[in-house]
């Protein structure tokens, strides 16, 4: 424990945690965006604790993020007959929710090898897509409006630090499963499920495990966007678009690595976010639209990552680590 | 229901079960060879559907008859298809699953964004006269273009089980899919069966993307809901043959179609093709040829 | 006895890999499992520990009916088996290959134990100097090696190994012999397959013979090697 106190890692997080939480007072211009990047570094983080921790890659993560991000707007607008509740007490409950629905998709899918899980999760994610696109209580296309608060500037102050102190949950669970047996067991599961199994661990509750808490992280994650949008619909936080940039990130980042998915929201997030503004260009005479370019870069850097250096990010960053100590 | 609506449904049925045959040949073909997913199929429909729509729209000028894109889509995108083994997928062959799986759908990302970037998210229908003219027989009216898809496609699925089955390559094809060792040993080289067969299920992503632009509107994210279908008729059909393929293919747009009177939402149509492949999935991963061999 | 099969069936499809075998193992013995390839020795393992369910018969663990448990169960109750071909965790270090088995086997250690039990597994296997190198680094005897050790840890009152003597050269061959002596002395029963006579014939209590996933003979080594039936099974007529 002594070691983890005095280590000079703890310090540089402290201090850029220190920055990070002085911004609404020192340049609240980004503000907005790097609440987001909180989100988006959560979401990774959490999706990691199946896909890289565990090796089972799901693509279909969104619908724990929709399930969220609903039922935080269904319970604080007072529908389905219950009396409205204040968003801050839907988190645990949009968490909850979407824990349930994992274990409901778990059982079936979890049993899937590999790729066919991965098929799988898609079309989980599309059939919650669709299932919810066309129910009542989620208002359909049109979506749901929160109730939008009156002083504006300290409720976004207010969830910065909400966001800020998520992120540092998620993290903590991250490091504190990697650590554990069970995160050793999950790494078990994820080189080879097989040997895992006739050594003892119990791989059908563990890949479920991971999946719960999971979903649990990234309901919350769900929930914590609506209330900063005020407004959910369907086909956005339903959408495919959430469940790809939680594998992209975790990926480029370093897949079942602690840090990697801080790094890949950190490159992803801000990325997306910029480009997604940007003018369409005209060469050869066509016009060419740029809001996607970012997913184009990201899917180069995919290919690249996997097949240069599948530990992402983290692995490149530990590759000229060694370089410059073996120069001095 | 009148015994005319039922036919009239039952031939809807079977040539959808033509089209959903057609696309997902490509898929079982990787699929069988290679042991690998590949998700960027989809990704090569669309391409092959622009394609299409380049070569017949008015809008570009080349004005082709619907016959020829087929023709130049397939040799096209073999060539493609075999470079893009030969230097990328190649490289991930002996590595666990997963990681060709990611691999392709970085490659399934940059087509479908390229496309983005060049044709923008609008939606393109190809609306060719003749082929939207039902044909009619009495009270019956059939869609001509779904029947022209479904006689290509069922062309295709001709030329293919003959390819298989007659000439040298194709049994070498089949031989690499049931046992790469025992290929490798009475003198197959493996290495570039693979290519081919990629070169192969590319093709018949884009032949099926081109046929199918004749049908279907689409955008660059066209083809995740296919991409699905297909993977649904090839574990259905138990993943060994084309045949396989067209008997899920028949499953599939039958459960869809007749869904329709009995009640479930045209909205949540696409989800039977989902619960068909959980089902199979969990209850009969040999699919209906693992249980048709099950009981010889 | 501390294992026996009644009359133990598996059929995969329309192929049958074993019909009706029966076998008792005694506890401390080194019980040999030999027959030609495809005589469903690696199909038996997999059946006990519990990795293929199995089509018809029992399995019976000190008096007790293990036959439609799970892998990881049968572990906890004290039977582990290593794969014929060896598959560490590649990506993990030896030592965290070895700490799977310590953490989960069948004795729930503390995280100290399980430190302790660890050490002491990869001193026993002599694998202390490399323990802190990834798995994927070590040549085929020391995968062997591993592929024991981490059985080891979970603390077996029976260990299947299967094969774990297949590709080694005579001298690894004999050291390998040597430490499954030493696994016994400590309190383990062995069942092993394996094809390499000198080690069966070497420290085998006893053998069975299988044959087209049927017993043909069981006995001490000496018997077998003379008994017409086995050598007809492996030579032909």
């Amino acid at each position: 424990m002594k070691k983890i106190f005095l280590s000079p890692q703890l310090w540089i997080i402290i201090v850029i945690l220190a920055l990070t939480a002085s911004v609404p007072f020192t340049a609240s211009a980004y503000q907005t965006l790097i609440f987001f990047t909180f989100i988006y570094i959560s979401l990774s983080a959490a999706w990691n604790i199946i896909g890289g921790y565990g090796g089972q890659i799901s693509f279909g993560h969104s619908a724990f993020y929709g399930l969220g991000a609903y039922t935080t707007a269904i319970l604080s607008l007072g529908k389905l007959g219950l009396p409205p509740i204040h968003p801050l007490l839907t988190i645990p409950i949009a968490g909850v929710i979407a824990t349930i629905f994992a274990v409901l998709i778990g059982y079936p899918t979890l049993r899937l090898r590999g790729p066919y899980f991965s098929i799988a999760t898609i079309g989980v994610g599309e059939a919650t897509r669709l299932i919810m696109l066309n129910a009542d209580f989620t208002g359909g296309a049109s979506g749901l409006n929160l109730r939008i608060p009156e002083d504006i500037k300290s409720y976004a102050t207010q969830y910065y630090y909400i966001g800020l102190a998520w992120m540092i949950i998620v993290m903590l669970v991250s490091w504190a499963v990697k650590r554990s047996r069970f995160g050793l067991g999950l790494f078990a599961i994820n080189m080879d499920t097989d040997a895992a199994e006739t050594l003892g661990v119990n791989t059908a509750r563990s890949k479920i495990m991971a999946l719960m808490l999971s979903a649990f992280l990234v309901g919350v994650c769900g929930s914590l966007y609506a209330q900063q949008i005020f407004y959910v619909e369907s086909n956005e936080v339903f959408g495919f678009r959430y469940s790809i940039a939680m594998v992209l990130m975790a990926t480029i980042g370093g897949v079942g690595t602690l840090w990697g998915p801080v790094l890949g929201a950190i490159i992803y997030f801000p990325i997306n976010d910029r480009l997604s503004t940007l003018k369409p260009i005209e060469l050869f005479g066509q016009s060419l639209e740029l809001t996607r370019l970012n997913l184009l870069i990201f899917g180069l850097l995919l290919i690249a990552i996997i097949l240069g250096e599948p530990r992402g990010m983290v692995g490149i960053g530990e590759r000229i680590w060694r370089k410059v100590r073996r120069r001095s | 229901m009148p015994p005319i609506e039922i036919l009239s449904l039952l031939i809807s049925a079977i040539l959808l079960a033509g089209l959903y045959a057609t696309m997902s040949y490509g898929l079982a073909l990787i699929y069988g060879v290679m042991k690998i997913v590949n998700l960027s199929h989809a990704g090569f429909m669309m391409l092959g559907a622009y394609t299409a729509f380049v070569l017949i729209s008015p809008v570009y000028g080349i004005e082709l008859n619907p016959f020829i894109p087929p023709l130049i889509v397939v040799p096209l995108f073999f060539v493609i298809g075999m470079v893009l083994q030969r230097f990328v997928v190649r490289r991930v062959v002996g590595q666990p699953m997963i990681t060709s799986l990611l691999l392709l759908f970085g490659l399934w990302l940059i087509i479908q964004n390229i496309a983005y970037v060049v044709f923008t998210a609008d939606t393109r229908t190809l609306t060719i006269p003749w082929l939207l003219q039902p044909i009619r027989f009495d009270e019956l009216r059939i869609s001509t273009n779904r029947t022209v898809v479904f006689a290509m496609g069922a062309l295709t699925l001709l030329l293919l089980q003959l390819f298989m089955s007659r000439t040298m390559l194709g049994k070498a094809i089949r031989a690499t899919a049931t046992d790469p060792d025992a290929a490798a040993l009475v003198g197959v080289n493996t290495a570039r069966v693979q290519m081919i067969a990629f070169g192969l299920g590319i093709a018949l992503a884009g032949l099926a993307g081109a046929l199918m632009s004749l049908v279907y509107s689409f955008d660059p994210d066209w083809g995740r809901s296919h991409l699905l279908k297909s993977f649904s008729i090839v574990v259905l059909g138990g993943l060994e043959s084309f045949i396989g393929v067209a008997l899920g293919a028949i499953v599939l747009a039958l459960v869809e179609t007749f869904s329709v009177p009995l009640g479930v939402p045209i909205a949540l149509q696409d989800l039977m093709s989902f619960a068909l492949l959980v089902i199979v999935l969990v209850v009969m991963p040999g699919g209906i040829m693992g249980l048709l061999q099950r009981r010889t | 006895m501390i294992l026996q099969g009644h009359n133990i069936t598996k059929a995969f499809g329309g192929l049958q890999a074993l019909g009706g075998v029966t076998f008792t193992v005694e506890a401390g013995e080194i019980f040999g499992l030999i027959g030609p390839n495809g005589a469903g020795k690696t199909t038996l393992f997999r059946v006990i520990s519990g990795v293929y369910p199995l089509t018809s018969g029992r399995v019976v663990f000190e008096g007790r009916e293990i036959t439609n448990l799970k892998a990881h169960q049968v572990c906890h109750l004290g039977i582990t088996s290593t794969h014929q071909i060896v598959r560490p965790f590649a990506e993990m270090t030896i030592y965290d290959n070895v700490r799977v088995g310590a953490s989960f086997g069948r004795v729930a250690h503390s995280e100290a134990q399980t430190h302790v039990e660890t050490e002491r597994v990869l001193e026993f296997c002599k694998l202390t100097p490399q323990k802190n190198n990834l798995a994927k680094s070590l040549t085929l005897a020391g995968r062997k090696r591993l592929e024991i050790g981490r059985a080891l840890a979970t603390s077996p009152k029976i260990l299947l190994l299967d094969e774990v003597v297949a590709g080694l050269n005579p001298t690894e061959v004999s050291q390998t012999m040597e430490l499954i002596l030493q696994i016994r002395a400590s309190g383990v029963t062995i069942i092993m397959v394996e094809h390499v006579m000198k080690a069966v014939m070497g420290i085998c209590d006893r053998l069975m013979v299988l044959n087209y996933g049927k017993q043909i003979a069981e006995g001490k080594p000496q018997e077998i090697v003379k008994d017409p039936l086995v050598i007809e099974a492996y030579l032909g007529k």
